[in-house]
């Protein structure tokens, strides 16, 4: 069987649009996000909305309906005005607005927010910091233990005291995060509040390995160099390891499953070690 | 058939696959310039809009592993990336990396600005690079696989973006491009003004990808020996430099499956230089390694 250039191009278009189509027809031509957050696979929030995987794609609306709550006060808390914009203009709007070296209000940002708010766990990058008006918000309505905002807010930006307001970061060693939990009145969905809420308070502008300390930072090999042994991560992970050189919190992320709850589980092991 | 009409047959052939990347390349360019403007708030009517990401098989490939063992897909890939990635491996298994040769815009980008560079040098177009070196770093670009797929694995996130030079040509207005994109994208431009498609030949880690298909596919590029007047026009319309006119099938894992070389197109011999599905007896032959170089099968 020969084919000739005109058959070629008969199948190549072909396939091309019987696929696409045949794909569409059976729902998997999806050429945007879903906008809905995966859920949290294990622990008491089992099967609700994680907050690590709100995108900059996101709109404000997305946000509010993914995890139930009014969208007026996500607006608020970042001033913002129109819920049909994406999270990711924060990263232009704040980045404009001249923050000190090392601090940033972005995705991650309404990340942690949100995670204050409804009491779901989340671990927010050394950088990120909330604008004062978020910490008013949270104030008022944040699920989270006031402790936990209280932190926070102490390096919450200003716009109108600016840099002043803004703790610097330092380089000294990572402080152990701080591990509260909600209050008991949190998102309705949500089981009780016994289950951690994991927040970095530390704002360490480089990774100063602390012995025995699980950071944001630490990698695979810093943990079997801890005393874990491949066994006992792959007993908190499901299984799975990543490479000695993969960032924790990373390899996490790319792999679906929910650092702020599995960090307290390896720590527990470390701890264990010790 | 007179000379004449014969060579604007050939040349209305080629023209195919010419109109067939141009629509690629506008549908591409449309749905993804439409994409970024909708983000800005400003929708086309009538336009659908996709991210590059969206419409680029490479970021479904890279995400299997992660599809495979988690059931969720790299950041910014969606399931039509996936879709395009099956598409193309289905595609490939058949027919070689036909997506390199008649769909990838970037591709298509590089023949045109080749046609400058034909026009600049003439016969001594695509020959600057000495064959020893060339052929070395042909498989550069299964290191630039390896590391991006590595990278995706072990970050979840697309780290190829801020280096592909594909990204950048359809995005160089967003303000999103990397530094490093817009280094890589004029290298292309600038190279490929002596060299036909040396991002494909040279760095392409989907280019890797399909390119191992060409060991192995169903129909793939056969010269018939006793009809053939070795008159090299074979070799000579090959943009990826493989040596068609000494070999008996082509397995060279750089062939994009354009067709430039067959009787439709360069060869001048009706029914010698053809697209074929491949007997058992030619693939048994390619197993010989003292027939082989080049990766293709010597008579």
């Amino acid at each position: 069987m020969k084919l000739s250039i005109k058959s070629m191009a008969i199948i190549v278009v072909g396939a091309f649009a019987l696929g696409i189509a045949g794909a569409n027809l059976l729902g998997f031509w999806q050429t945007t996000s879903s906008k809905q957050p995966v859920v949290i696979k294990e622990g008491e929030f089992a099967g609700l909305p994680n907050p690590a995987d709100i995108r900059g794609s996101y709109t404000w609306a997305d946000v509010a309906k993914a995890f139930g709550f009014d969208a007026k006060r996500i607006l608020k808390a970042f001033g913002a005005s129109d819920e049909t914009e994406k999270v990711n203009t924060l990263e232009a709007i704040y980045g404009a607005a001249g923050l000190p070296a090392g601090v940033e209000i972005g995705t991650d940002s309404v990340r942690l927010f949100v995670s204050l708010l409804t009491g779901l766990p989340y671990a927010a990058e050394d950088t990120t910091v909330l604008p004062v008006s978020a910490i008013a918000v949270l104030r008022e309505s944040g699920k989270a233990d006031a402790a936990l905002i209280d932190a926070v807010a102490a390096k919450a930006y200003d716009p109108a005291n600016t840099a002043a307001s803004v703790a610097p970061p330092v380089s000294a060693p990572a402080s152990p995060v701080s591990t509260l939990a909600p209050k008991p009145s949190a998102v309705p969905a949500q089981p009780a509040s016994t289950t951690v809420t994991t927040v970095k308070t530390e704002a360490a502008a480089d990774h100063v390995a602390t012995a025995g300390t699980l950071t944001g930072k630490t990698t695979f090999k810093e943990l079997k160099d801890w005393g874990l042994s491949e066994t006992d991560i792959k007993s908190v992970t499901g299984g799975k390891i990543g490479p000695d050189s993969s960032i924790v919190k990373d390899w996490m992320a790319a792999n679906g499953l929910t650092f702020s709850e599995l960090k307290v589980k390896l720590q527990e092991l470390l701890d264990a070690k010790k | 058939m007179t000379t004449k009409s014969a060579t604007l047959k050939k040349k209305g052939a080629r023209n195919i696959r010419h109109i067939v990347q141009a629509a690629f390349f506008i549908i591409v360019a449309v749905t993804t310039t439409a994409a970024v403007l909708s983000e800005k708030g400003i929708l086309i009517p009538f336009i659908p809009d996709a991210s590059l990401h969206a419409v680029c098989p490479l970021g479904g490939v890279v995400s299997f592993w992660q599809l495979l063992n988690f059931g969720t897909l790299v950041k910014k890939v969606h399931e039509s990336s996936v879709v395009l990635a099956v598409l193309g491996l289905l595609l490939a298994l058949l027919f070689g990396p036909v997506i390199c040769g008649w769909v990838c815009p970037f591709g298509t980008f590089q023949e045109w600005l080749g046609g400058l560079g034909r026009k600049l040098f003439g016969k001594k177009y695509n020959n600057f690079v000495p064959r020893k070196l060339d052929k070395v770093l042909r498989y550069l670009r299964y290191l630039v696989f390896a590391w991006v797929s590595y990278m995706t694995v072990i970050s979840g996130k697309l780290i190829f973006q801020d280096y592909d030079p594909y990204y950048a040509l359809f995005n160089f207005w967003t303000g999103e491009v990397a530094v490093a994109g817009f280094v890589a994208l004029g290298a292309v431009i600038v190279l490929s003004l002596f060299v036909e498609r040396p991002f494909c030949k040279y760095a392409c880690p989907y280019g890797a990808v399909q390119g191992i298909f060409n060991l192995f596919r169903i129909f793939g590029i056969r010269r018939n020996a006793p009809t053939c007047i070795s008159c090299k026009a074979c070799s000579k319309a090959c943009p990826m430099n493989i040596d068609v006119s000494t070999s008996k099938v082509v397995r060279d894992h750089q062939c994009i499956s354009c067709l430039e070389c067959t009787s439709d197109a360069a060869c001048p011999i009706p029914a010698t230089v053809d697209m074929i599905a491949l007997p058992g007896s030619v693939k048994d032959s390619y197993k010989k390694p003292a027939a082989a170089k080049s990766g293709a099968v010597k008579e």
